[in-house]
């Protein structure tokens, strides 16, 4: 049997597995050790000091980085087959440097404090502007210098943006620190309320499910998907939207965390093939399992941010992928 | 009913002011010199590029057909993919029964058709230049569409292949397909039921081979005098 065909069989229960062990490994593991038993009355609420430690710190936190990287990975997978380029992702291209920004210049002028849902707005805004940036310069079907050139502008200018904020609205401690938290990315402290501006992640999720089919005609040329019978211009429209809104809301909820889309999607499409109603699936589960299991690497190496994180492991495997570039 | 109708079909600096109607079930070729505009008819007639003007599919206007059933009813082929993604060939050529649904209906048939079934199970990706024109060519065969738009399919082929492609392509405008494609081999231009001659950006000639591909036509587009000469010519065992 081709041993695409036997793991692919596999990776779908795996991925569940690894996850269910992943995440029972965050809740026990921490400055406050947790035995399987104990966690499991924690969730129970029959031992009050697990169940505070559970439910107020670290249930979040989980939920929040399998949320965050779902989101990223799934954003990432949908702008490879968006841009027909394995290189395209929303840290490369400037998206979520754009969501960053957003979050940032709400942060420095006082209004994520007036709502929950400003922060986020912002970020999704920033995230739209940059995605709207990176169509004009680079093109559909930009060749892959050409796109990732343009998210090095992009970056750098988004870059110089967000130092601008930070100059010019240098503001109380507090809001020096908020800002630092989204320019490095990471899960310190988050709470239910983060989880549910995260929510809506699945929710994008389920609308991405049923594109697979079209996504992998789509990844192998547009005028030909056309021919073919796809709505290219309505699934591409729908495509972006929901790639940006991904980043933005994983960026909202974690700042700025690098290498998820671009790792998670490609190591599947290796294992699995390109196939996109597989791809789908997997890179939501797949990009939940590695940012979860990445906070628990760094929360080991003693507190380690997601942001560096991701990108320790992330900057190399694309220095890898560069080098098979024809 | 015809084919194709194109009315006007204009696309700025490429091609200018074209009307042109294709008969069902005819072989028809489409010459010209380079950047004469023969990949742009070819997009224009497939709906790739917004036209102005007007093209009708078997007599209804493509507005009226929706994104899904177009691929039902025109299939068309590029110069050249690049193909990003390694997907086999099987599931690219399967990639043709879309529109149907994915029935994955007649996917063997056309990998045999256009002998790729050897590799079936290879990733498109790794395929040489030939490999992937026959690999698009069996795609858009199992769309079953009845009007197929094929640009320069024979370019990258080797003489067998080519010959056999000529064969097919013969072999499905006799069901009732219009197949309408690009070539520079005038040769072969001469064994078609039509010939399609663009001349910077517009129709210079249409018609039987005999009526349009004459000495003074060869001298004023291709800049070329038609010699009859004895010489190689090549044919299926």
């Amino acid at each position: 049997m081709n041993p695409r065909v036997r793991i692919s069989k596999f990776a779908l229960p795996g991925l569940l597995t690894a996850l269910f062990l992943l995440a029972l490994l965050a809740l026990g593991y921490g400055d406050m050790h947790l035995s399987p038993a104990r966690v499991w009355a924690g969730l129970r609420h029959e031992d009050p000091v697990a169940a505070t430690v559970i439910w107020q710190i670290r249930l979040p936190r989980i939920l929040v980085a399998m949320l965050v990287g779902a989101g990223l990975s799934a954003s990432g997978l949908v702008m490879q087959a968006f841009f027909r380029n394995s290189l395209a992702s929303p840290g490369l291209l400037g998206v979520s440097s754009g969501g960053a920004v957003g979050a940032v210049g709400a942060i420095a002028l006082g209004w994520a404090s007036t709502s929950l849902w400003a922060l986020p707005a912002a970020a999704i805004v920033g995230a739209l502007l940059a995605t709207g940036a990176v169509l004009l310069l680079a093109r559909q079907g930009a060749s892959g210098e050409r796109l990732l050139l343009a998210g090095v502008a992009l970056n750098a200018l988004l870059a110089a943006a967000t130092s601008y904020l930070l100059s010019e609205f240098t503001g109380p401690y507090e809001k020096n620190t908020q800002i630092l938290f989204w320019l490095l990315g990471g899960l310190e402290d988050r709470t239910w309320e983060h989880v549910m501006i995260a929510l809506p992640i699945v929710a994008a999720a389920a609308l991405l499910w049923p594109l697979g089919r079209p996504m992998d005609l789509l990844s192998l040329g547009a005028k030909e998907a056309q021919s073919l019978g796809v709505d290219v211009r309505g699934l591409r429209r729908r495509l972006l939207l929901l790639s940006t809104v991904l980043t933005a809301l994983a960026t909202a909820v974690a700042g700025s965390v690098g290498f998820v889309g671009l790792v998670v999607p490609q190591v599947l499409r290796l294992m699995v093939g390109p196939e996109h109603r597989r791809l789908v699936p997997l890179s939501l589960l797949g990009g939940a399992a590695f940012v979860l299991a990445c906070d628990v690497a760094g929360r080991a190496a003693g507190g380690l941010r997601l942001g560096v994180v991701t990108s320790l492991i992330g900057a190399p495997f694309f220095l890898w992928m560069l080098r098979k570039l024809p | 009913m015809n084919s194709l109708d194109i009315t006007r079909g204009t696309v700025p600096g490429r091609l200018e002011d074209l009307s042109l109607e294709l008969p069902q079930g005819k072989l028809v070729g489409l010459v010209g010199p380079n950047g004469s505009g023969k990949s742009t008819l070819l997009q224009l007639s497939a709906g790739i590029l917004p036209p102005s003007g007007a093209v009708a599919w078997g007599g209804r206007a493509l507005a009226d057909i929706p994104a899904l059933e177009r691929g039902r009813c025109a299939s068309w082929v590029p110069q050249d993919a690049q193909f990003e993604f390694g997907f086999t060939v099987w599931s690219v050529v399967a990639q043709g029964r879309y529109a149907h649904g994915d029935d994955g209906k007649g996917v063997e048939a056309a990998l045999g058709l256009l002998d790729l079934e050897p590799l079936a199970a290879r990733p498109v990706n790794q395929l040489s230049g030939g490999e992937r024109a026959r690999v698009l060519l069996a795609r858009a065969l199992v769309t079953e569409a009845p009007l197929q738009l094929w640009d320069e399919p024979l370019a990258a082929l080797d003489p067998r292949h080519a010959l056999e492609t000529l064969r097919l392509a013969r072999a499905v405008s006799r069901r009732g397909t219009t197949v309408l494609f690009s070539l520079h081999d005038l040769r072969a231009a001469h064994e078609l039921d039509l010939v399609v001659v663009l001349h910077n950006h517009r129709l210079r000639a249409f018609g039987t081979p005999d009526e349009v591909l004459t000495p003074g036509l060869y001298l004023e587009v291709f800049g070329v005098r038609a010699v009859p000469a004895p010489g190689l010519s090549l044919e299926l065992p």
